[in-house]
């Protein structure tokens, strides 16, 4: 059983493309989630929203590193602790948490 | 035919049979009975009592049965099938148990109707009851109860029995008890009708297994005599007193056994009539006979054991005849070596005093007598120079004959001297080569006139040799002799040469020469060659003999060659340098000597034999120097003895002439130290000494007499040239008796010494008393100086130790004390003993000492302190004892009894064979003790002390030792050489080989066997006798578990089980967790009345009930109301408290009942603690058939779960509460503590001093179990495994965001897992298991790869997943291994 990922390109009203990202992202669909990213073409930042990615591991983050310059990143609160500390937020814009969310294994308050 | 086999219908299962799938086998046979044709009809009508109690025989594991309704109809188990049914099953089922144990009914009927009648149980012990299940009466025993069973009125319809059968235990306890009493202490046994009687006596007491036996041994008549009997009188048929081995019609097959073969005899036929039957109804139907058999040669005779005709006879049994008769065959060969070595030793003694005797006696008989002709005869030759020719020529005669009589005497004495080692040699170092020409030419005159040519070539030697010059001479003179004896032409040669380290004599002559099968024979004493022509007819055969004796002494060899017509050589090789002589019989040189007297008889003899020749050479032989005696002139006693001491030859010849004349004995010598020797040697009744002498001088000699004890009484009369008072006053001082000045009259000289000699007689009356009274003492006497050389012995002494008096005095260290590097500890203990001796003066002590001959010796010495009357000097004077028979009889009882201890207290056969090794390692002081173990083809089993390495590691030449061992048979020690000695014997699976190894070459004595082969019995008795306690214990440790619980506990849960009666491992407390359907799990805790195997019983049917109805899907109310009724039907199960739940662990919903029991203790993870109290009711059986109330709660996330028993918390003068909520504190204290280490921790911070006096169970159990995962290490299996583990943790009640801190942290630690450790291995197994305590997460990733530390450069985003982990989680261990990685992982759970 292969991770569940779905990854649809779409446009905002704006204009500006989007890849929805939807399920988890893992070492055995991180490399179609680096496809789906390099074949997306265009002007300008390409957004990618996570805000349905319920799991994103270190082999994820790889990917969404290697392309952090033309990309912009919308997640949810759940995804924070990773981003904050793999320190994605750092190089690429990141909406959808708080902008000093971090988090620790032995804080869940 | 009650069971519906028929043909047509087939096995047809009855209906109702469902209650019969508890068990399958004894359930499938049940269930095919035809019930209807049996008064209970079909199952599906039974009571529900009866089908309860059928369940519960099926589902138990002890052995049982029962019977139930009008007819008693017979039910049992699988145990009891196996265990004691026998071919009777399935036969028995359903019917009457009437029928079924017809044979015992006599027995068990009264018993059954007694338990039907009263509804009161039986109890039986090891009750002998023979069974016919096996197609023969059989001889067994059984400890069982019968218990009532009764129907669902209350009405008692039936039984049932629990059984264990032992009959192997009284049986085997039986046999082992004989054999023990045939090996009890065989050592006061001495003669074969003993031991047979002893032996015999112990076969007696045994009529169960040798309802009688006979014993007979080979005579040498070839027959068989009856040598004992046992159950039988002796003049029964089958008991004849003699069988001849011939006789193929005998009773016994005697021939057979004789070559060692065992026949098995029906005893039928009319010869057998009549048998006696020992202790049982009937006569025995078979025999046993087995050979008694001896070591390397035919047995000594056999044993016919009449056999129990109630027992098969299966290994165990024959094994218990084959041993005993090993025991008698021990026995016998014990006492027959007794007597043996006993009958030689006294042969060898009587043939030694008759010897001695002999020798004396020819010393008395025929010197004296010779003296008393030769002397009258050389005085006639003097008187009678002018007489007829004739008188003259016969006088002649008379002289030569005489002087050949006289030699032929000294060549004997000489022989018994070297025997008795008497012969005092002294050892001077002289040119062999000018010595033996000397003597050479003493025969030169005789040779040359017998035409023969005398070829001497003897140039001088570079070293000297080292001879006594009067044992040369008869070497030389008698080897010369021989050659012209038996040379008729041709030559005689003597040459004299070194050749190495030897200077080699030879004596050559072309005589007639000896037939090659004679040579070997030549040195024989009294041995002659027949019909060889020789000068002479005359001779004794013993010349040649004392030649070899005498050049021995020298350290010598003498060897012969020879061809008959040819010629003979005999060649003399003897050491140069003086290493090899005892160093106390070397003396200086001294000045070169004529050829002493001794020549003479040879030259005349020798002269004699040639023809035409009547002239003898000049007799000389001198008076002064040999011992002579005439009628005392007194005539009063014995002759008195002098001895004279004088440097000056003529002067000796007149002293002696003097005195002899005057009818003394009398010797001389030429100087004090001869004197000194000659007095040592023998004091005579009066020393006559010039003072003036070289080497001793006369005062010196006195001086040194009154020294010693022993000669300080001997008189003696100074003579010397030196004139004055103070001259005489100056000897007088010295000691001396009397002093005579030079000149001096013949009668002042006799009158002088006639009455010292009658003073000291005197005087000396006391002193012969004394020394007769201590000659005549039993025990050893001695006198010790204060320096503690011994200055006097009696003869005890010289018996026990072999030191005579002429070796006084025994300068320490004695000669008899043990050798330091032999033997230290006896060397050291003998020290110890001999600086009390010296120091205090008095004690006494048992030490161990060395016989003359070398053998160790033990005796018990006494020593007190005394001061010399005339002297006033210390002495000590002591008694000793042979004390080493007791010792050894002693040592042995110790050894035994050190054995048989530590045998008895081992846990087990290797701990056994261990301690046994130790304690032959103790008896003997050994450096090792092996010992190997053969049962099958491949190396041994080795146990070895001091602990080694093994088999393979052993030393070649020890495996060898104990491989050779293996040829021998059992209990026959073997001392092959000094060193070690070995011994093997039975062992339970295989032979055992025991080899102890001494070391240093000490010497294994024949009492040291005696004591090898007494405790290889025992040792191989004990460990047979261990060997079945370890089995009966191995099945009592296993049936014990077996009811005790489930070995493997699903996870999540923890238990204790302390039962209090020691060594048992259960008592009436128990446990129990049993998976049930879905994710449901039933938990039991409950604790029976009372305690030890009697509530283990109890417990065990309580517990496999209580499963099997939890099994069945009941809940806990229902088990409860099933149970009371259960436990009304067994004795002593009522009032069991219980708790039982059934927990659904997906969701920690708990539904429980307690039965009376105290109540569970549920820690939440906050803190709170909550008591389980609801759903009480009763005890078991209490109210039966009341109603069972439940309860319901929810075991939420992180909780954890105590149920016990009372023994955990109940203490005296305490109320229990106090005890629960200590219990509770415990729990809630260690909610974040491992499981495990949780139920360690009760226990131990609950158990009060001195541990607990009451079974105690414990159970514990935390919401949820541990996750526990294993997955092929591929990256499609991250997505499962995630699902899986979000799952459990979010059954853990933690907060969204820790659950994906803790998905990302072991989602990482997998995938690296998958990435590193199995990149080249795809697919293996990596293992994920999560545990959850009440305040913390703990996870394991573990692989069988191994990781790579992480390279930030090369591999970017695996050092970005060990950095994930390590922020998510509170705690990251990465322990890489060589078998794997494991990654340890830790969060807290905060609130």
């Amino acid at each position: 059983m292969t991770t569940p990922l779905t990854l649809v390109v779409a446009e905002r009203p704006d204009g500006t493309p989007v890849l929805a990202v939807s399920g988890e992202i893992d070492m055995s669909n991180a490399g179609a989630l680096d496809d789906a990213l390099t074949r997306s073409t265009g002007d300008g930042l390409l957004l990618v929203d996570l805000s349905a990615v319920d799991y994103l591991d270190s082999a994820g983050l790889t990917v969404l590193f290697s392309h952090s310059s033309r990309i912009r990143l919308v997640a949810n609160p759940l995804l924070a602790p990773v981003l904050t500390i793999s320190g994605l937020t750092e190089v690429t814009t990141v909406e959808g948490i708080a902008s000093d969310g971090t988090a620790t294994g032995s804080d869940d308050s | 035919m009650t069971r519906g086999d028929d043909a047509e219908r087939g096995p047809v299962a009855a209906a109702g049979a469902g209650i019969f799938t508890v068990d399958d086998e004894v359930g499938r046979d049940l269930a095919m009975v035809d019930w209807r044709a049996t008064p209970l009809g079909p199952p599906s009508e039974w009571p529900q009592s009866l089908q309860t109690t059928v369940s519960i025989l099926l589902s138990s594991r002890f052995s049982m049965w029962m019977a139930w309704g009008p007819e008693l109809t017979f039910f049992c188990n699988a145990a009891y099938r196996r265990d004691t049914l026998g071919r009777k099953y399935p036969w028995a089922l359903g019917r009457p148990a009437r029928e079924v144990w017809a044979e015992i009914w006599d027995d068990i009927g009264p018993r059954i109707d007694a338990v039907l009648a009263t509804g009161e149980a039986t109890w039986d012990e090891a009750l002998l009851l023979f069974l016919k299940r096996a197609g023969y009466p059989e001889e067994t025993y059984h400890t069982f109860s019968y218990s009532p069973l009764r129907d669902d009125t209350g009405a008692v319809v039936g039984m049932l029995c629990v059984v264990s059968e032992v009959t192997d235990g009284v049986i085997g306890e039986r046999r082992m008890a004989t054999l023990r009493d045939l090996g009890s202490d065989p050592s006061v046994v001495r003669t074969e009708q003993e031991m047979l009687a002893f032996a015999c006596r112990q076969l007696d007491r045994n009529p169960h297994d040798l309802p009688f036996t006979l014993t007979y041994l080979f005579d040498d008549h070839g027959r068989a005599r009856l040598a004992g009997a046992t159950g039988i009188s002796a003049g029964h048929p089958s008991a004849p007193v003699t069988l001849p081995l011939g006789d193929p019609g005998g009773v016994w097959p005697a021939a057979a056994l004789a070559q060692g073969k065992s026949v098995l005899m029906a005893l039928d036929g009319t010869r057998f009539a009549g048998l006696p039957s020992g202790d049982w109804p009937e006569p025995p139907a078979q025999a046993l006979v087995v050979p008694l058999l001896q070591q390397g040669g035919v047995p000594h005779g056999f044993l016919v054991a009449a056999l129990n005709r109630y027992r098969p006879l299966d290994d165990g049994y024959r094994g218990f005849i084959e041993l005993a008769a090993g025991h008698v065959a021990a026995g016998v060969a014990s006492a027959r070596s007794y007597q043996a070595q006993q009958r030689r030793a006294e042969e060898l003694a009587e043939l030694d005093r008759a010897k001695t005797v002999f020798f004396s006696n020819i010393s008395h008989e025929f010197r004296t007598p010779l003296t008393l002709i030769m002397g009258p005869v050389q005085e006639l030759r003097t008187a009678l120079t002018d007489a007829d020719e004739q008188v003259r020529q016969d006088l002649e005669v008379v002289h030569r004959n005489g002087l050949r009589l006289g030699k032929l005497v000294n060549t004997l004495l000489d022989f018994s001297r070297i025997e008795a080692g008497r012969m005092q040699a002294r050892y001077e170092p002289v040119d062999l080569a000018a010595v033996t020409a000397e003597l050479a030419s003493v025969f030169r005159s005789a040779i040359d006139r017998a035409g023969l040519v005398f070829e001497v070539n003897c140039p001088p030697l570079a070293e000297p040799v080292y001879i006594d010059r009067g044992m040369w001479e008869k070497v030389v003179l008698n080897l010369l002799s021989n050659a012209l004896k038996f040379t008729f032409e041709g030559s005689v040669g003597v040459t004299v040469r070194a050749e190495g380290a030897h200077a080699v004599v030879t004596v050559t002559d072309t005589g007639i020469g000896v037939p090659a099968e004679e040579v070997p024979r030549l040195f024989e004493r009294f041995h002659r060659i027949e019909s060889a022509r020789s000068r002479s007819n005359e001779g004794s055969g013993i010349g040649l003999a004392l030649v070899q004796e005498l050049v021995g002494l020298h350290g010598g060899t003498i060897t012969a060659g020879s061809v008959a017509g040819e010629g003979t050589t005999f060649t003399i090789r003897l050491p140069f340098g003086s290493g090899h002589l005892p160093a106390g019989s070397l003396v200086p040189p001294r000045a070169a000597e004529v050829v002493s007297a001794t020549a003479d008889p040879f030259v005349e003899e020798a002269l004699r034999w040639l023809p035409g020749d009547g002239v003898a050479a000049e007799a000389t032989a001198p008076a002064g120097v040999s011992t002579g005696a005439q009628p005392s002139a007194s005539g009063e006693g014995a002759p008195a003895r002098v001895l004279i001491a004088d440097d000056n030859a003529d002067m000796r010849e007149y002293l002696v002439r003097l005195l002899k004349g005057a009818g003394y004995l009398v010797s001389a010598v030429s100087d004090g130290q001869q004197a000194l020797d000659a007095i040592r040697a023998d004091a005579p009744d009066l020393v006559v000494s010039d003072v003036m002498m070289p080497r001793l001088d006369g005062l010196a000699l006195v001086a040194a007499l009154r020294a010693d004890p022993r000669t300080a009484g001997v008189p003696v009369l100074l003579l010397s040239a030196r004139a004055g008072q103070e001259a005489s006053i100056e000897g007088l001082e010295a000691g001396a008796d009397d002093y005579l000045v030079k000149p001096f009259s013949a009668a002042e000289l006799l009158a002088r010494a006639r009455a010292n000699v009658e003073l000291a007689r005197m005087r000396g009356h006391h002193a012969r008393w004394r020394n007769a009274m201590i000659d005549s003492l039993q025990e050893a006497f001695f006198v010790a100086d204060e320096n503690g050389a011994v200055i006097e012995i009696n003869s005890a002494f010289t018996d026990i130790l072999g030191y005579g008096p002429e070796g006084l005095p025994y300068i320490p260290r004695y000669p008899w004390w043990p050798d330091e590097s032999d033997d230290p500890q006896a060397h050291a203990k003998v020290a110890e003993v001999f600086a009390r001796l010296v120091g205090d003066g008095r004690g006494s002590a048992v030490v161990p000492v060395t016989h003359r001959d070398g053998h160790r010796l033990w005796i018990a010495a006494t020593f007190n302190d005394v001061s010399d009357p005339d002297t006033g000097r210390r002495r000590v004077v002591g008694t000793m004892r042979d004390v080493t028979a007791e010792r050894y009889l002693v040592q042995r009882e110790s050894a035994l009894a050190a054995l048989s201890m530590r045998v008895s207290q081992a846990d087990d056969l290797t701990d056994a064979l261990c301690e046994a090794l130790e304690a032959l390692q103790g008896v003997w002081h050994a450096r090792q003790v092996l010992a190997a173990v053969w049962n099958g083809d491949g190396p041994p089993d080795l146990v070895c002390v001091p602990e080694a390495s093994g088999w393979q590691d052993l030393p070649e030449r020890s495996r060898e030792k104990l491989e050779a061992l293996r040829e021998q048979p059992p209990l026959r020690p073997v001392a092959p050489e000094a060193g070690g000695a070995g011994v093997t014997l039975e062992y339970p699976g295989g032979l055992l080989a025991v080899w102890i190894d001494l070391g240093q070459n000490r010497p294994f004595t024949g009492e040291d066997q005696t004591l090898l082969a007494l405790l290889a019995g025992h040792l191989g008795q004990g460990l047979h006798r261990v060997h079945q306690l370890d089995q009966q214990r191995e099945a009592a440790v296993a049936l014990q578990r077996a009811i005790l619980g489930p070995a493997r506990l699903p996870s999540g849960f923890a238990v204790r089980y302390e039962p209090a009666g020691r060594p048992l491992e259960v008592g009436g407390d128990w446990y129990d967790i049993v998976p049930l359907a879905e994710e449901r799990i039933g938990i039991v805790v409950g604790d029976c009345v009372g305690r030890g195997l009697e509530a283990a019983a109890v417990m065990g049917q309580l517990r496999s009930a209580c499963r099997a109805l939890l099994l069945q899907d009941a809940g806990p109310a229902q088990v409860f109301s099933a149970l009371d009724r259960f436990a009304a039907l067994v004795p002593g199960a009522k009032c069991t408290t219980v708790f039982c739940g059934v927990l659904d662990t997906a969701t920690g919903d708990l539904v429980y009942s307690s039965a009376g029991h105290p109540p569970g203790i549920l820690a939440h993870a906050d803190g709170s603690v909550v008591l389980l109290e609801g759903g009480r009711s009763t005890p078991l059986a209490v109210r039966p058939g009341h109603p069972r109330p439940e309860a319901r709660c929810t075991v939420p996330a992180r909780s954890t779960l105590l149920l016990y028993t009372d023994g955990l918390v109940e203490r005296r003068r305490r109320p229990l509460t106090a005890g629960i909520d200590q219990a509770s504190a415990a729990v809630q204290a260690g909610r974040s503590t491992p499981i495990e280490d949780l139920a360690a921790d009760v226990m131990a911070d609950l158990a009060p001093d001195g541990g607990f006096n009451d079974d105690v169970a414990l159970l514990l159990y935390r919401q949820p179990a541990p996750l526990e995962l294993a997955f092929p290490a591929e990256s499609r299996q991250l997505a499962p495994v995630r699902t899986a583990l979000r799952d459990w943790l979010s059954r853990c009640q933690l907060t969204p965001k820790l659950i994906q801190n803790v998905l990302v942290a072991a989602g990482e630690a997998c995938a690296n897992a998958i990435e590193h450790g199995h990149r080249h291995a795809p697919g293996r197994t990596i293992r994920l298991r999560a545990v959850a305590t009440a305040g913390s997460l703990h996870l394991t990733v573990a692989d069988s790869g191994r990781w790579k530390p992480p390279q930030p450069e090369a591999n970017l985003h695996r050092g970005r997943g060990v950095a994930l982990m390590r922020a998510l989680m509170h705690e990251v261990t990465i322990h890489p291994g060589a078998a794997g990685t494991i990654v340890d992982m830790h969060a807290r759970i905060t609130r």
